[in-house]
């Protein structure tokens, strides 16, 4: 007991000179909440594990982050929670994934839009890929297209759900070859719609670079094509959408960061944007996100706030035909 | 045999430290309500990344395995079921406490646990290339027809009544659809902020199972202090194991269920213990006895619980899928660690993979050890006085439910789901098929919308549901079932006339 | 079956009529189609189970469920009121520990045989209040960072 009030009157020191030594309250005081809108074991969740890990030490927030899972719909689910009901006053964080919250939102019936959140930083980019099974007869995406132009609708295709970064790669792949295609959005999200591809219940597949880098060493997938405008590290061979002639951006990259609701003080919000890039800038979440297949993409709030609004204007482009 | 050769690792006193500790606390874990495996594990991975990937699989893996068998704690003593597999423990588990055979039912519950464990292990080690292709071998069609069975189970689950067994059933399915729908994203049903994200299946259980347990002790009043305690009937262990061999029929079918149901990805974990209690009572010559605190309930659901773990991994570790939430999180560790599962795993890995799986082998015996241990200190939370168990029960529930989200709608969904709960159960409803009902609408709807979106891009959506062997042997077991179901209403119909008559 | 259990028979059931109904009527009306296919499935099977299960409480022919006691409905009410208000709106207003720590002394000075005179009995539900706490804290607020609502103290 003696050892656990120590303990406690230096924790409280260390507090209270930390903060005022940057001058603005004593934020945070106790431990912080990470609202991840997918379940425990998802890509974000590992991720916002990993990035959070360093969190509790002196020169990031000196708070623990306890990650809560708010699975459900996508995503809409925790992300209504976060607009809605969640207290602003900096304990409360979300992790956010573009272009699947701002989809949503443009598609509607959600009680979330861009303002109604303040970006904090960006840690992760994970572009989509189409994958094929390892025996499939597709090699290229001219083989996938020319399957589809002989079956118009015929050739079904997974990804993690509807107006996520997956669905929006699946609407621009139909746009850009100018076929008809059936995309099944999978209720497991992106390990199932995986799994789909494995075990040939699909033809193919939209996922995310880093679990479909991890199935090509497994040896069940071919991975065909990035989405994105550059190849990627992880995959050199792999060439872009692009390069093999569909005029694709890469607004379906998936873009993971960290967010808190609108109402927040100012305060809060500059001391969390000045804090959190640094602290996922650390060697030990570098290498531990190395390690585990996933890319980075660190960015400040003002890089993201500019990267939200652009994909705003391209989401709303695409998504206006349905 | 390699398994053996790394068996060494996980005696190394470092390791064989983890696996304690993981054993142990995966065990506290379990019995805390609220607190599902997959978010036990969860909360570990931030340990791992400190230790040496085989380390840090073995802290997982011991977590894992008893976690789920530590459910049986609260299961069995509290009536909270810490998670939708130990659903089946309270139906049997708890009644006996009720009896005074709490040490008896947590001693059952831990040896069937193990043999299932170790079984599931086994398979993991022997089998998995032929198990890899069988867990693939389940598509939409499978899953729909597999959660139809699931829902026929419903009816008989609930030997008192087929036609509000499957009433509540049908209350549970609709729960299920309650919120956003998964696929489309549009909102059905809100009618109260709490519910928007969907009914939790966690707070649910909580408050299904435990709610109207703490109405009903409220219901008896203030008894005199020597009526209100009951006797713990003292348990010798070597009974207990005498006991799990003389029902060598509900281990087996529970073994073997939990095992074949574990490898389907994002059912089987979810519905092995149910599936195998509902069968082994049909199997079984004493099923009039179950749910009034008959042995062979307890065994049969613990045995499937933990004989599912080792074969849920199977898809893991060979194809790099996560066939279900807690593999997806072990994934998480191994990943940490910059270790990729796959068929070569073994090969690239040999001393993680297999001191990881060894480490599973001894952390089912050392979980037994434990928990058998602890049965003699727990079972005497029955002779906690019942107003003392009444709150804290309640309190439990309410910090439980909290917990899962960190929202305040969980707590009222608890409450009002177990208010509401214990006034049907007055008039003869039962909440296990309620909960069944809430875990595979999802299940049954997905995969409904899922294969007729293919089926109608691909042979339409007949040809899609109705053809191969697996759907074939699945819709047969259905109507098997539902046929059973039936047959058993009418001869408990003429029973009842039977008996009107002499009254 | 006298008419206590029977009366009570049919409010029950008539109330889940009343929901099956309703639900039938919501999946049907509702829009877009497709998200409400399978309500409207089980919504139909959930509306005529539980028409027949009212009927049969009507008609007097229920067979299971024994309803409550006048005794039994007695010896709730109090527990039921102090229940409700701790989950509804106590542990919110006053914050989980506050609140907790109200409601289960409560309890166990409503339901505690050793009787109320006795000094000795008062301190005891004390200690086991206490202790109580101290578990619960323990475990949610230190072990697993769940940080609960805290209006007043904590």
């Amino acid at each position: 007991m003696k050892k656990f009030i120590a303990g406690a009157a230096i924790a409280l020191v260390a507090m209270t000179t930390s903060a005022a030594a940057e001058g603005h309250g004593d934020f945070p005081e106790r431990p912080v909440m990470l609202m991840v809108s997918y379940g425990a074991g998802g890509a974000t969740d590992f991720q916002a594990r990993i990035v959070t890990m360093t969190a509790g030490n002196d020169d990031a927030l000196g708070m623990p982050v306890a990650i809560i899972n708010k699975p459900g719909a996508g995503g809409r689910v925790g992300w209504n929670w976060l607009a809605t009901q969640a207290d602003a006053d900096g304990y409360t964080l979300g992790a956010y994934n573009v272009p699947h919250f701002i989809a949503q939102s443009i598609k509607g019936g959600v009680e979330y839009s861009t303002d109604s959140f303040e970006p904090i930083a960006n840690w992760g980019a994970d572009p989509a890929v189409f994958v094929v099974g390892a025996d499939s007869d597709f090699n290229s995406m001219a083989d996938v297209i020319a399957y589809a132009t002989a079956n118009p609708g015929g050739l079904t295709f997974s990804g993690a759900g509807l107006f996520v970064g997956h669905h929006i790669a699946a609407l621009q792949l139909e746009k850009a070859a100018g076929v008809k295609l059936a995309y099944i959005p999978n209720k497991s999200g992106g390990s199932g719609a995986m799994r789909a591809v494995i075990a040939g219940e699909v033809l193919g597949g939209v996922n995310n670079l880093s679990d479909a880098f991890r199935a090509r060493e497994a040896g069940t997938v071919k991975i065909l094509g990035v989405f994105d405008t550059a190849r990627n590290s992880f995959m050199e061979d792999v060439p872009t959408m692009a390069e093999q002639g569909y005029d694709i951006d890469n607004a379906s990259v998936n873009f993971r960061g960290v967010m808190v609701p609108k109402g927040t003080p100012q305060s809060v919000i500059d001391h969390l944007a000045a804090t959190v890039p640094a602290m996922f800038e650390n060697s030990r979440v570098a290498s531990r996100m190395k390690a585990g297949g996933s890319p980075m993409n660190i960015m400040n709030r003002d890089e993201v706030l500019e990267m939200w609004a652009a994909r705003q204007i391209t989401l709303e482009a695409l998504l206006s035909g349905l | 045999m390699e398994f053996l050769f790394y068996m060494d690792e996980v005696f190394a006193p470092m390791n064989f430290g983890l696996l304690l500790l993981g054993t142990i606390g995966g065990l506290i874990l379990g019995a805390t309500p609220g607190l599902s495996p997959t978010m036990a594990v969860a909360l570990l991975i931030p340990f791992t990344f400190k230790l040496e990937p085989q380390q840090g699989l073995i802290l997982l893996g011991a977590a894992y395995t008893s976690t789920v068998a530590g459910g049986a704690v609260s299961a069995i003593l509290l009536k909270i079921p810490g998670a939708p597999a130990n659903i089946a423990t309270t139906l049997d588990g708890h009644a006996m406490a009720l009896k005074g055979e709490g040490a008896k039912a947590l001693q059952l519950s831990f040896i069937s646990s193990a043999i299932g464990g170790v079984f599931g292990v086994l398979l993991l080690i022997f089998l998995t290339p032929v198990l890899a292709q069988w867990a693939l071998s389940f598509g939409p069609s499978h899953l729909f027809w597999l959660a139809i069975l699931g829902v026929t189970v419903i009816g008989t689950l609930d030997s008192s009544s087929v036609v509000k067994g499957l009433l509540s059933g049908c209350i549970g399915l609709w729960l299920a659809t309650i919120g956003f729908d998964d696929i489309m994203g549009a909102q059905r049903f809100i009618f109260h902020s709490s519910v928007s994200g969907g009914i939790n299946v966690i707070p649910a259980l909580i408050g299904l199972f435990a709610i109207p347990q703490v109405i009903a002790m409220f219901a008896k009043g203030r008894q005199s202090n020597d009526a209100e305690v009951i006797v713990v009937q003292k348990h010798a262990v070597s009974e207990a194991f005498r006991e799990v061999i003389k029902r060598k029929k509900a281990l087996t079918i529970g073994t073997l269920i939990g095992s074949i149901i574990g490898l389907i990805p994002g059912v089987g974990g979810q519905i092995a213990g149910l599936v195998a209690y509902d069968q082994s009572k049909k199997f079984s010559s004493e099923s009039e006895k179950f749910g009034t605190g008959h042995s062979e309930g307890v065994i049969a659901a613990e045995a499937a619980n933990n004989a599912m773990v080792g074969p849920s991994l199977v898809p893991l570790l060979t194809l790099s899928i996560p066939g279900s939430p807690t593999a997806a999180v072990l994934l998480g560790g191994l990943l940490i660690h910059g270790i990729f599962p796959g068929p070569d795993l073994f090969i690239n890995y040999p001393k993680v993979a297999w001191t990881f799986i060894d480490s599973m082998l001894i952390g089912q015996i050392l979980m037994c050890v434990f928990g058998l241990y602890v049965a003699g200190l727990a079972a005497s939370v029955a002779r906690v006085p019942q107003s003392v168990m009444a709150a804290v029960v309640l309190g439990l529930a309410v910090f439980g439910s909290y917990s899962v989200q960190n929202t305040m709608g969980d707590v009222y969904v608890m409450g009002a789901l177990g208010l509401s709960m214990y006034f049907l159960e007055r008039f003869g409803f039962s909440a296990a098929p309620l909960v069944l009902g809430l875990i595979l609408g999802p299940i049954a709807e997905a995969n409904f919308i899922q294969g007729s979106m293919i089926a109608n891009a691909t042979v339409g959506t007949g040809t899609y549901f109705f053809t191969g062997w697996l759907n074939w042997l699945l819709i047969v077991i259905v109507v098997a079932s539902v046929g059973y179901s039936v047959w058993m209403e009418v001869r408990n119909r003429r029973y009842t006339s039977k008996e009107e008559i002499l009254s | 079956m006298s008419d206590l259990p029977r009366n009570q028979h049919i409010i029950a059931s008539g109330v889940i009529a009343t929901i099956g109904l309703t639900v039938a009527y919501i999946s049907f009306t509702q829009e877009p189609a497709a998200a409400f296919l399978f309500p409207r499935l089980i919504s139909s099977v959930f509306a005529v189970l539980a028409i027949w299960t009212f009927l049969k409480a009507v008609l007097g022919r229920t067979k299971v469920g024994n309803g409550l006691s006048g005794e039994a409905m007695k010896n709730l009410a109090p527990g039921l009121i102090v229940m409700v208000i701790y989950v509804f709106w106590a542990a919110k207003g006053l914050g989980f520990y506050t609140a907790t720590a109200i409601a289960f002394f409560i309890l166990l000075s409503l339901y505690d045989p050793a009787p109320h005179g006795e000094i000795k009995s008062w301190g005891k539900r004390v200690l086991i209040t206490a202790g109580f706490m101290v578990v619960i804290y323990g475990l949610f607020a230190q072990l697993l960072y769940v940080f609960t609502p805290r209006e007043i103290f904590f």
